[in-house]
């Protein structure tokens, strides 16, 4: 017993001792100390002594308001030379802090005067790092969870293979963007290269900065400096799914110099700006309009074509095709984003007119497209429009199980399922070729119509060009064997009126309106727009009734069909089994044609 | 094991020896003690607070050029007035000594806006319910060539700094 009490006693002790000394013997003591000692021997005059002279190591601090909220900059307690032009040689942490052009520094008379002068600035306005720390991994921002570690520094547990990246002073550059926000400033051209890169790879169109772009398919990245540290930056660029296994964000062919350029432009997005209050920010926004749309009509977001190369024509079409990083997303020839449908045989699919459409508003075209519109000039547009017109040449495939894999499994799946590769990024999702209920209710004449003419406002395009008819039968032939497993059954004829026996006016509108709340809002959703509060249990998922281009595509027979009797191998019921008559049903179809009228007026 | 040294133990003890127990007693008390002892001292120590969140005691204020001889200036961020004459300098608080205002240089020296207090040229109380003279402050060149005042040093009014 007392043998523990005295261990115990021992142990008290020890650790009383070495809180003592860890609270009264500091790393910084050393250096300041280090540092007076250093200076007397240096001083050459009485008043140089009598500076020093007197003394003692204490903690100092640099207390800053101009810039965002207060910074307590303790750095030159250690960094005590930091404005001592005598200790420009000496090792850190007693180093002085070195004078350049760059900064804004002038040689007067063979001395230098600083423009940022310390006091007025602190440090980690430049720097980043922990102002208050006192020890060096504190201080320097190396703990995990401290967000905004000393720029361009190198001892933090980062990916060993991103480490050596992401070390050295141009880092910087990113925090003097905070006060010099203008385009052209000179002494942060990686920031410059960056919001280049930003716009001449399309960044922009999916990504929002506030005041730069208006992108809604990504995240937002007004404050992304803020929120990350740049091997977060660094990661998400060059592997985005490393972050967000949900991520679809394509992978850019970019070179290290190129992705160091965009991390520190990323990193000087942190949503503050100390040039201007935010009351200058929202005159300013108002004064331009829409942020964005400013800048898209103002042509800033297009650099000018080189000299010597043609600003029209296939040659041109070509080149921004491959410029503008559309592969990142679609596939053309050998190269496949993996995302969006096949671009090669574009000009046998769609007309230039369409194409226009498309370039210049893709949801016009296809309803729930994720395609960004980009706000090129119409320039542009012909010319890439021209180029994709040119790509007539057919697939050199013969045989049906060729042609399926080549060109249809990309969005289908291999197994027919529907699950392609980039299945997950149409809207609608394509239609499962193994369900039986459904391939074998419709007729193969509507099959081959859907081949040949596409599926409109849907991804589907028309492959009566790229196709003979002959391969479209043999391809749907193909289907019904290897899918469908099941021989084709003749349809069951139903009697069910060419075109909408009642006529439309507002009332059977109003009654039509009053039905599909009660009826139909479950799945289709209040708003027509195929995303009811039960749309995602689905697969296929209900229709988008908005879809102005699909709804016009369809007869006034295939809705009786599809409201009277279902669609079967999909969730729609046949609603003569729920009651509905083929007048009530009249009335949903003319609530559903008049989403057009509507927009027509 | 134990019942064993319980009953060799008072034997040990009457023959006025280090026994086992008066050992562990001392080695006990010592470290209990000692680390209350250290404990004190710290806190007396550690009462007084390393750093505040005020301006800073030491400044600088720029370089000697930028205060021509005959300059008289209040700093009224820092409560200090800087005086040049010739190339002697000091730096004299421009806190009322009476209750705190922030005096004003005025024609004859200072005078408190508050109470009325007048002091001369060098601080001293001149009139008013000032009870003593405006503190000095030590002045020095740092090592960039600017001048820097040390607030956290008062020196005896007349001692000037020669630039």
């Amino acid at each position: 017993m007392r043998l523990a009490l005295a261990t115990a006693s021992f142990v008290i002790l020890i650790v009383h001792g070495i809180i003592f000394y860890d609270q009264f013997f500091h790393e910084w003591e050393s250096y300041q100390t280090s540092y007076y000692q250093q200076a007397l021997s240096l001083a050459k005059t009485d008043a140089e002594r009598a500076a020093v002279e007197g003394r003692s190591p204490k903690i100092e601090q640099i207390i800053v308001t101009s810039f965002g909220e207060t910074r307590v900059d303790r750095c030159s307690t250690c960094h005590i030379g930091i404005d001592d032009p005598r200790f420009k040689d000496s090792g850190h942490p007693l180093r002085s802090h070195p004078f350049s052009e760059e900064l804004g520094d002038k040689l007067v008379d063979g001395k230098w005067v600083r423009r940022h002068k310390f006091n007025d600035f602190g440090c980690t306005v430049c720097h980043d790092g922990q102002g208050r720390g006192l020890g060096g991994k504190y201080a320097h921002g190396q703990d995990h969870f401290w967000p905004d570690p000393l720029l361009g520094s190198k001892l933090i547990d980062w990916r060993a293979d991103y480490k050596p990246k992401l070390v050295g002073k141009e880092y910087m550059q990113a925090n003097c963007t905070l006060c010099h926000t203008e385009d052209g400033f000179g002494s942060t051209p990686l920031v410059a290269q960056g919001r280049r890169l930003f716009f001449g790879k399309n960044c922009y169109g999916c990504h929002k900065i506030d005041g730069l772009s208006n992108g809604a398919l990504g995240p937002e990245l007004s404050e992304v400096g803020k929120k990350f540290k740049i091997d977060y930056i660094w990661e998400s660029i060059v592997d985005p799914r490393a972050n967000s296994a949900a991520s679809f964000m394509p992978k850019f062919n970019l070179t290290d110099d190129e992705v160091k350029a965009l991390t520190i432009f990323l990193k000087s997005r942190r949503g503050m700006n100390f040039s201007e209050t935010s009351l200058d920010r929202y005159k300013a926004t108002l004064a331009k309009g829409e942020p964005g749309q400013a800048l898209i009509h103002g042509g800033v977001l297009t650099s000018p074509p080189e000299t010597g190369t043609p600003t029209a024509g296939v040659a041109y079409g070509e080149r921004l095709v491959y410029d503008k990083s559309c592969m990142a997303c679609h596939k053309l020839g050998k190269f496949d984003g993996g995302i969006a449908p096949d671009l090669s045989f574009e000009g046998l699919m769609r007309d230039e007119d369409w194409m226009m459409g498309h370039f210049r508003s893709p949801r016009s075209k296809i309803s729930d497209s994720i395609m960004p519109a980009f706000g090129f000039t119409d320039n542009e547009y012909q010319a890439m429009t021209t180029y994709l017109a040119s790509l007539k040449t057919p697939p050199l495939v013969t045989n049906p199980a060729e042609i399926y894999n080549s060109l249809c499994s990309r969005c289908h799946g291999e197994k027919g399922d529907g699950h392609g590769q980039i299945a997950v990024y149409l809207d609608p999702y394509p239609r499962d070729l193994t369900k039986v209920g459904f391939m074998n209710s419709k007729s193969l004449e509507r099959f081959v119509t859907s081949i040949r003419n596409g599926v409109h406002g849907t991804s589907m395009p028309a492959w009566g060009k790229v196709l003979r008819d002959d391969q479209i039968h043999a391809v749907l032939d193909h289907i019904q064997t290897t899918f469908v497993k099941e021989p084709r059954r003749p349809i069951r004829e139903r009697k069910l009126p060419e075109i909408n026996p009642i006529a439309s006016s507002s009332e059977s509108v109003n009654r039509g309106e009053g039905l599909f709340l009660q009826r139909c809002t479950g799945c289709h959703g209040r708003k027509a727009d195929g995303k009811g509060p039960n749309s995602l249990d689905m697969l296929p998922r209900p229709r988008n009734l908005r879809n102005r281009d699909f709804l016009n595509s369809v007869t006034d027979r295939r809705l009786f069909e599809s409201l009277l009797y279902g669609v079967q191998g999909t969730a729609m019921p046949s609603w003569i089994d729920y009651g509905l008559t083929e007048k009530e049903i009249g009335d949903l179809v003319n609530y559903l044609r008049s989403f057009d009228k509507g927009h027509k007026q | 094991m134990t019942m064993k040294k319980r009953n060799e133990a008072p034997a040990e003890q009457t023959e006025g020896q280090l026994t086992r127990r008066r050992l562990l007693t001392w080695l006990s008390s010592v470290g209990i003690f000692g680390s209350a002892l250290i404990s004190l001292v710290a806190n007396a120590f550690f009462i007084k607070p390393r750093a505040t969140y005020g301006q800073p005691n030491r400044f600088s204020i720029g370089k000697p050029e930028e205060f021509p001889a005959g300059t008289r200036q209040a700093l009224d961020g820092q409560r200090v007035c800087v005086i040049r004459e010739g190339e002697r300098v000091c730096a004299i608080s421009t806190t009322c000594t009476h209750l705190g205002c922030i005096v004003a240089p005025s024609e004859t020296g200072f005078a408190c806006p508050c109470h009325g207090s007048r002091f001369d040229q060098d601080g001293n109380v001149t009139g008013g319910p000032a009870p003593k003279a405006l503190a000095w402050y030590k002045v020095s060149l740092a090592p960039n060539g600017e001048l820097e005042i040390d607030k956290g040093v008062e020196v005896k009014s007349g001692t000037y700094f020669n630039v």
